[in-house]
């Protein structure tokens, strides 16, 4: 350390003083050395011994805290996931430990904190998903409906593909509960595009269909799982009841017997079932009403006949009524311009005239419901029949 | 060279600065180089070129030793408080208690100096014992202060910290002749090692040092002060990583009148700490000046009293309070709650700190800012939901206000903020609030809290504060216009003559064609005339040497030392060469000290 080149003229004692001062400075600096790589020896050990232990406990409260989590003590949680958080501070604990607020119905910590989170990771799904819950709690749909985009477009640890289908079944959820059901229907069509071939998964995307008013899309995929060997009883339950609402009560039918006569449908829900019975039983007595075009042709003809007597006593019941008169009146025009005697045989000749009998019972049923009321009885299958003729039929 | 030493050494004042002496003057003398003038001569560079090597191998061990130190007081905590304590746990009441008589015990009979902070004990290393700090107080500092802060008493870990790093600056230098001025400046070095280590903040440290300790910026201690800070935090984020200490979400000021918002902080920041100033300054004599024998109980009393407020309710007080602090940034409280622990904080940090009990305050100034700014954010937010920064960011911008505040150290305040969060975003939140509350509070208890200690502890030294505020007179201040002849450097011996003796002036000024000056008195001039022909010219027959070249912006003292060889000083432009705004004498200058002196 010594300067060689001073510039000043020594003698031979100050020379050899300062020889002597150049070996203390290097002793001095080689010592300072040695008891720095000594210290720093301890410390390291120190250190390494200590965050062993530190990793031990944070290890020990992190379990105890998703344990409290799992079994509904989000309280619990809190305490315990910030113990292991002191130790170990680990994104994953810090998102637990975010989610045990929220659970334990602290929203604003539980905003702040995942925001804290998001913050430093934006494209984070499960921070996205959890800060979608709690705007969604708040009522902050604009804000949920964006993170919950932003938890789809996210990066999931594990498997990705998996959560990112149970986020976007939770998104339509969410929105079908906001009432934007054409919103909640395309992202389940893409769930639907996207879904393995797990029949649970496929039920409960067309459950979800079904809640979103999409009833073909969910009749499509119970019938894909209803054509199965061993086709699970929910999957014919709900092939019945969405083929039942879109008037297709042949085929409802079909499907709901299917489904009450599987060995497991006890597994089923008891209201579902007592729904399940009857929606068999009116699909039963509709296919027994209605004159279908592959029926024998007197049977059609008696059918026809059957129908035309029951709609004229609803009209004749209906036009009693001074109120209702007047709105009936082209009803009743029609009803005069029939035949006055029908016959099985003479309508099993005119198949036009049974159509213009079919039509015209069809109107009357769909008039007389909005002047008199719902009717009841064979009157109100053969309303649901007027509703979408062509489909009672369908397989 | 044991003349070297101060007499004070063996006569300071107070306990504590007896409590720095407390070696032995064989000792000190034996640490103190006895051949300083020869080294100098035989190696003139040598100290220069230690002092900032030494200033790394001081960072380095300051940077291991802080880490050894804060590992100390966690592993102390999890063993005495448990792995996470909670209110009703019995140990909460009985261990600060406990430790606070063992730790008294220490301090009484074996580390007298390890009592208090440790800045002032730095600085009196600093101004009163030439760097000196002995290695007893280093080790008694580290075993006390973990003690303490490690069994729950409301204090924190930097201080000491500083005071640690400071120790090894002196043992180290001490151990290699250098100049007394060298070594005098170890202290503060290590110091800022030792601060930078323990909030993984080197700038802050840096400027505290400068700001708390020296008082001043001088380029030849500043980077000896970056070499060290820097060699710490590399080594102790070799060990904690390099993560900041807090982190909060980005600030994006959407409108300029959210500002008000943090200036409310401040404000109430402002009124704050000087309550906390008063507190203390009001307690710690008065328990000092209680009998000897309650010396040794009033930790234990404290502990129990920290440990009372933690076993009722608020383990979050306990300690240094960094896990609250985070919690608080992550408005994981509400404003209640934050407004309470701001009170009980401070009372806990009040009796620790006055009981005697060794630990420092920066930790605790944080804590109660932290939570003084999200009580205030969340407030504010809960009257104003339109304002868009988290409480999180009000905490931080919190903990800045209650140091600016409290610790009258305004420029560290706001890069202590920025380095601890890692956040630049919110700069402009954080210097208003400050300003605001270094000015409140300023203005409400004009000495600051480590000017109360130094009066307290029956020391005089220098106030940084107050030598920032110091007018400095300058050259200007007392500058004349020219009343003396001026003549040129070709002008005969007998011209000159004859306009000294035309004006009767006493002097004149020799101007020379390089725009140089020479100050020639009568008196000399006789003395030329006497030995030289009267043509000769003044340039032959002058000296070499020229007069000092003085600009009106240098300090007036610098002009002091000139006077005895000159009888007047021209005073130059700093834009023209050769061209002289003035004169000054030594009455001038003397006149403007007595008129400033009596105004």
């Amino acid at each position: 350390m010594t300067t060689l080149h001073s510039g000043v003229v020594l003698t031979p004692e100050e020379r050899l003083a300062r020889r002597r001062l150049i070996v203390h400075d290097a002793l001095s600096l080689l010592t300072l050395f040695l008891i720095t790589a000594v210290i720093f020896a301890l410390t390291w050990l120190l250190h390494r011994s200590f965050e062993d232990h530190r990793e031990e406990l944070g290890r020990r409260w992190k379990t105890r805290g998703e344990q409290a989590l799992a079994a509904g003590h989000p309280q619990s949680a809190i305490e315990a996931l910030r113990s292991a958080l002191a130790y170990v501070p680990d994104r994953g604990t810090e998102i637990e430990l975010a989610t045990a607020l929220a659970d334990a119905g602290k929203t604003t910590e539980a905003m702040a904190y995942f925001s804290t989170l998001w913050d430093s990771a934006p494209g984070d799904g499960t921070i996205n998903v959890q800060l979608a819950r709690l705007a969604a709690r708040q009522g902050n749909e604009a804000t949920a409906v964006l993170h919950y985009q932003e938890a789809l477009d996210g990066t999931w640890q594990g498997n990705g593909y998996d959560r990112r289908r149970e986020v976007r079944l939770e998104l339509a959820n969410y929105l079908l509960s906001r009432g934007k059901s054409d919103q909640a229907r395309t992202q389940l069509l893409i769930a639907a595009g996207n879904a393995p071939d797990d029949p649970a998964i496929k039920i409960q995307i067309a459950g979800m269909m079904e809640k979103a008013g999409d009833l073909d899309g969910a009749l499509g995929i119970y019938r894909t799982l209803s054509t199965r060997h061993g086709a699970p009883v929910a999957a014919l339950s709900g092939a019945g009841r969405t083929s039942f609402e879109l008037g297709m009560y042949r085929a409802a039918a079909d499907y709901l017997s299917r489904t009450l006569a599987q060995a497991d449908a006890e597994t089923l829900p008891e209201a579902e079932r007592d729904a399940d019975r009857g929606m068999f039983a009116t699909a039963d007595r509709i296919q027994l009403l209605f004159p279908a075009y592959d029926l024998p042709a007197r049977l059609r003809a008696e059918r026809i006949l059957s129908l035309r007597n029951t709609a004229h006593a609803r009209l004749a019941a209906c036009s009693a009524a001074p109120a209702t008169a007047a709105a009936l009146g082209d009803l009743v025009d029609r009803w005069n311009q029939l035949p006055a005697r029908l016959t099985v045989s003479g309508l099993e000749q005119d198949p036009d005239l049974e159509q213009t009998i079919f039509q015209l019972v069809c109107d009357t049923e769909t008039v007389t419901a909005s002047a008199c009321g719902q009717p009841s009885g064979d009157d109100a299958l053969i309303l649901r029949i007027a509703k979408n003729p062509g489909a009672v039929e369908q397989p | 060279m044991s003349a070297e030493r101060p007499m004070s050494v063996t006569t300071a004042p107070s306990e504590t600065m007896a409590a720095a002496a407390a070696p032995s003057v064989a000792e000190a003398v034996a640490a103190i180089p006895n051949a300083t003038s020869t080294i100098e001569r035989i190696a003139p560079s040598r100290g220069e070129r230690l002092f900032l090597v030494l200033s790394i191998f001081i960072g380095v061990i300051s940077g291991l030793l802080v880490v050894a130190f804060r590992i100390a007081i966690e592993w102390i905590r999890i063993l005495l408080l448990g792995s996470a304590p909670h209110p009703g746990q019995d140990r909460l009441l009985v261990v600060p208690a406990v430790m606070g008589l063992v730790v008294a015990a220490m301090v009484l009979w074996f580390f007298p100096a390890a009592r208090g902070s440790g800045v002032n004990q730095t600085k009196a290393a600093l101004y009163v014992y030439d760097g000196y700090i002995s290695i007893r107080t280093v080790i008694g500092k580290f075993l006390t202060a973990a003690l303490a802060i490690g069994s729950g008493h409301s204090l924190g870990p930097e201080d000491p910290s500083l005071q640690i790093g400071a120790g090894v600056a002196s043992i180290v230098a001490r151990n290699l002749r250098l100049s007394r001025r060298r070594m005098r400046m170890f202290a503060p070095i290590g110091a800022a090692a030792g601060l930078a280590a323990a909030f993984n903040a080197p700038i802050s440290a840096i400027l505290f040092v400068i700001e708390e300790v020296i008082g001043s910026w001088s380029a030849g201690v500043l980077g000896s002060l970056v070499l060290a800070a820097s060699s710490s935090v590399v080594v102790a984020r070799a060990f904690w990583g390099s993560e900041p200490m807090f982190r909060i979400p980005s600030i994006t000021m959407k409108d300029w009148r959210e500002l008000l918002a943090y200036a409310v902080l401040g404000i109430f920041g402002g009124l704050l700490a000087p309550l906390f100033s008063a507190a203390l300054g009001f307690l710690r004599p008065r328990l000092r000046a209680l009998p000897r024998w309650t010396l040794i109980l009033q930790p234990a009393v404290a502990g129990l009293m920290v440990g009372a407020i933690g076993y009722f309710g608020f383990p979050e007080v306990m300690g240094a309070g960094y896990g609250a602090i985070d919690q608080a940034m992550h408005g994981e409280f509400v404003w209640q709650l934050l407004l309470g622990l701001v009170f009980l904080k401070l009372a806990a940090t009040i009796l620790s700190f006055s009981s005697g009990t060794p630990g420092g305050m920066f930790a605790p100034t944080l804590f109660i800012g932290a939570m003084l700014g999200g009580a205030v954010g969340a407030f504010e937010k809960h009257f104003f939901p339109g304002l868009t920064g988290t409480v999180g960011a009000y905490a931080l911008v919190g903990m800045g206000v209650l140091f600016a505040g409290f610790l009258r150290v305004p420029l560290t305040s706001v890069f202590m903020v920025l380095e601890v969060s890692g956040n630049y975003s919110i700069i402009l939140p954080v210097i208003l609030a400050n300003t605001i509350a270094f000015l409140l509070s300023r203005s409400l208890q004009p000495v600051g809290i480590f000017e109360i200690f130094t009066r307290q502890d029956g020391l005089d030294l220098p106030s940084m504060e107050e030598q920032r505020e110091e007018a400095v007179l300058h050259v200007e201040d007392a500058l004349q216009p020219v009343s003396v002849p001026v003549v040129r450097g070709a002008y005969t011996i007998q011209t000159t003559s004859e306009v000294l003796t035309e004006t009767h002036a006493s002097a004149c000024l020799v101007e020379f064609l390089d725009g140089t000056w020479y100050v020639l008195s009568d008196a000399e001039l006789t003395g030329l005339a006497a030995t030289l022909t009267p043509e000769t010219p003044l340039q032959r027959a002058l000296p070499a040497e020229r007069a000092p070249q003085l600009f009106p912006d240098m300090p007036l003292d610098s002009a002091l030392h000139y006077f005895p060889r000159w009888p007047l000083l021209p005073v130059a432009n700093r834009a023209a060469r050769g061209t002289i705004e003035g004169t000054l004498t030594l009455e001038d200058v003397l006149t403007r000290y007595r008129g400033t002196t009596s105004g």
